[in-house]
């Protein structure tokens, strides 16, 4: 069984983005990372890959940089790495349409993904290519077992658990699990960076991107955070109780 | 009870990110830009271990006195010990790659590279330096897992600075050798599986094997220390303490043994100590940037800036420092003077930017809500171990004027 692990490079969570003349100014992040959620994608597919034998092919689209995450992919366990290079903007469908062909491409008939990227937060990347290949789509999953017939996936929110079955083709699209992330160790980096990456372009997989439905006007900061609100003494508990419960939502 | 503030998180997802108040690794002239890839992904992955697995647990662990077993298999499972050394299931990273692996453990506390440099440089290096085949195949790979592991007792009560008049003597015996006598302030003496033990032949110094349970053996833990809390210390004592004759170390002899173990442990603790500095410079800026006194920020304050510059070039000097010297051991171009100098200089700068570090926390540096008073404590240990500041001095005293002066009218 192949198992696609779809890997957005992202600024890291610790980064500072900045602005300039209306587009994130790409140049200033200091650091790049796989998309948390996308981890836990990864994470999934390398327990099928020691529980059931099926080989993780990891792909990324983006920038030449980007193929850091493949190999930090490699260096935690994944088999086969496609990175298809692009460079610049690129609407969500052509970007599903690209991903879609990377994924026939390798010959996977799962495909695990975050269930949005922590840059962008638009979430259609899985339920798109589900569409385009007409596979199943299952969202915010946060664990997947191999059954004899397809898939066990459990999906857990707070206010719940469901647990489904899934039968194959299907794609899962991951939110933070109670899965603990594996850390490559010595060994698993030096053996990622003699592993093989598979470069190829939009033109390879057939895909044309003119005719994109959406692209981005501007980007500008969020508004400035209200004030913060201050409360003293012990006669204040009972507001302050109030306000975390109904303003915040924190308890 | 001061002003408490709330603080609306509206519109803001923090679901996906990790640690956003995360250490921010000081590296003012992109000194890291200069590591190979492989160095990077080694260094975030021991960072992210220190992030999770030493920085929640350390002040708990330096209080009860403990070196967390987890620890041990966390570090042996990463496959970072005995870092520079190859075959034999070591790692075979460069001597860069090892000072890195120093650095990232030692911002998390000394302690915890300690247990490394001991495990790598001081356990394991001598096996694969001066070990039988035997011994080689016998030890290293089970110690490059951590699942073994190794102290190194060279130290005596009345031998510190001066080791070469160590009294602990081994006398054959049949197939045997008989070791007597005690070492003093041995790093992992009682958790360990083995020890390396320097001590006079026939008047010569040779390394022996010392296991775990060989008969008038014993590793009693010294209790009491202000510093490297979360390290385990221990004496090692030998009463006709018998171990078979396979167990010496053929390829050494003199002091060249236990002194070239020294010179790689050392080299470790000229990245390591930086280490310290940065968590201690890290936490000085953003505490100073949050506290406010006299209506501003200390940190708008020219008297403490001052002291934010001042790491800065410390640590960015160190920093060069370390960084040239691991590239001239990797290209074995190296004296050990050069090592001398960089150990005697980060340390230093390390242990005074912990005392201004402490300084500018006020009060609140003393509590163990802050890493700084425990780095400062630990630091006076690894200011003393292997091979005191002075001594030092005196290793660069005897190399620039060619005189020797560590002992009186010789
Ligand atoms: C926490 C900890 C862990 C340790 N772990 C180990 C270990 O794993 N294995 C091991 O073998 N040892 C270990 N040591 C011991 C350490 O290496 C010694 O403490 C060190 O070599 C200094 O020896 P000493 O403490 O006897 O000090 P001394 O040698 O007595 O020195 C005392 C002072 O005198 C100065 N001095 C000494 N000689 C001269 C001279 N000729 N001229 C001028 N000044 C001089 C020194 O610089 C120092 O300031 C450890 C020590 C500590 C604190």
């Amino acid at each position: 069984m192949k198992v696609a692990v779809l890997i957005k490079q992202v600024p890291d969570t610790t980064a500072k983005v900045g602005i300039i003349s209306g587009s994130v100014d790409e140049g200033a992040i200091s650091k790049w990372s796989i998309s948390p959620y996308d981890e836990y994608a990864l994470e999934s597919a390398l327990s099928l890959q020691s529980g059931s034998g099926a080989t993780v092919v990891a792909i990324t689209l983006g920038p030449e940089r980007s193929s850091k995450s493949l190999i930090d992919a490699a260096a935690v366990g994944a088999d086969e790495l496609l990175h298809v290079v692009h460079d610049g903007a690129l609407g969500s469908l052509s970007l599903q349409k690209a991903l879609s062909e990377a994924v026939t491409r390798v010959g996977a008939e799962v495909v695990l993904v975050g269930k949005q990227a922590a840059d962008t937060n638009s979430g259609s990347t899985g339920p798109g290519v589900a569409k385009i290949l007409n596979y199943s789509c299952v969202g915010l999953v946060s664990r997947i077992e191999a059954g004899s017939d397809g898939f066990e996936a459990t999906r857990s929110t707070p206010s719940g658990i469901e647990r489904v079955s899934v039968k194959l083709p299907c794609v899962f699209a991951f939110d933070k699990g109670d899965v603990e992330l594996r850390r490559p160790n010595v060994r698993g980096i030096m053996m990622a960076k003699k592993k093989p990456i598979e470069r190829i372009t939009l033109a390879d997989l057939g895909v044309d991107s003119t005719g994109e439905g959406v692209s981005t006007t501007s980007v500008d900061y969020p508004p400035e955070k209200p004030e913060g609100q201050r409360f003293e003494g012990p006669d204040s508990a009972a507001e302050v109780a109030t306000k975390l419960r109904e303003e915040a939502n924190v308890i | 009870m001061g002003p408490f503030e709330l603080r609306t998180l509206k519109g803001l997802d923090l679901s996906g990110c990790t640690d956003i108040m995360g250490y921010e690794a000081l590296d003012f002239y992109d000194v890291d830009s200069l590591l190979t890839d492989e160095e990077l992904m080694i260094r975030d992955a021991v960072r992210g271990w220190v992030d999770e697995s030493v920085i929640p647990k350390i002040e708990n662990a330096c209080r009860e006195g403990v070196f967390l077993d987890e620890w041990r298999q966390e570090i042996g499972s990463m496959g970072i010990l005995g870092a520079p050394l190859k075959g034999y299931g070591c790692p075979g990273l460069s001597y860069t790659a090892y000072g890195v692996i120093c650095r990232e453990l030692e911002r998390g506390d000394s302690g915890i590279r300690s247990f490394a440099s001991v495990q790598g440089s001081l356990a394991m290096y001598p096996i694969w330096d001066f070990g039988s085949e035997d011994q080689k195949e016998k030890y290293l790979p089970r110690m490059a897992t951590g699942e073994l592991i190794g102290c190194f007792g060279l130290t005596e009560p009345d031998y510190g600075s001066n080791p070469g008049d160590m009294v602990t003597k081994a006398t054959e015996d049949g197939d045997s050798f008989i070791l007597n006598g005690a070492k003093m302030w041995i790093t992992n003496g009682t958790i360990a599986d083995l020890a390396i033990v320097w001590a006079k032949l026939d008047g010569v110094i040779r390394g022996f094997i010392v296991e775990k349970g060989d008969p008038g053996f014993s590793a009693p833990e010294m209790k009491g220390k202000h510093s490297l809390k979360a390290s385990v210390t221990s004496e090692l004592v030998f009463q006709d303490c018998r171990i078979p004759k396979d167990r010496i170390l053929p390829g050494v002899k003199g002091l060249r043994g236990p002194f070239s173990c020294l010179n790689n442990a050392r080299f470790g603790i000229s990245w390591g100590a930086i280490g310290s500095a940065q968590a201690c410079y890290d936490s000085a800026r953003s505490y100073a940037l949050s506290r406010i006194q006299f209506d501003h920020p200390i940190a708008a304050y020219q008297l403490v800036q001052n002291k934010l510059a001042w790491m800065l070039r410390e640590i960015t000097k160190g920093q060069l420092l370390a960084y040239h010297l691991g590239k001239k051991k990797d290209a074995g171009e190296w004296i050990p003077e050069h090592i001398s100098l960089a150990k005697m200089n980060n340390v230093d700068i390390a242990l005074e930017i912990a005392r201004v570090s402490r300084d500018i926390h006020g009060a609140n540096g003393i509590l163990d809500e802050y890493p700084v008073m425990r780095h400062m404590a630990n630091l006076e240990s690894v200011k003393t171990y292997e091979g005191t500041h002075d001594i030092h001095n005196l290793i660069l005293g005897r190399h620039i004027t060619g005189i020797q002066a560590f002992t009186k009218g010789a």
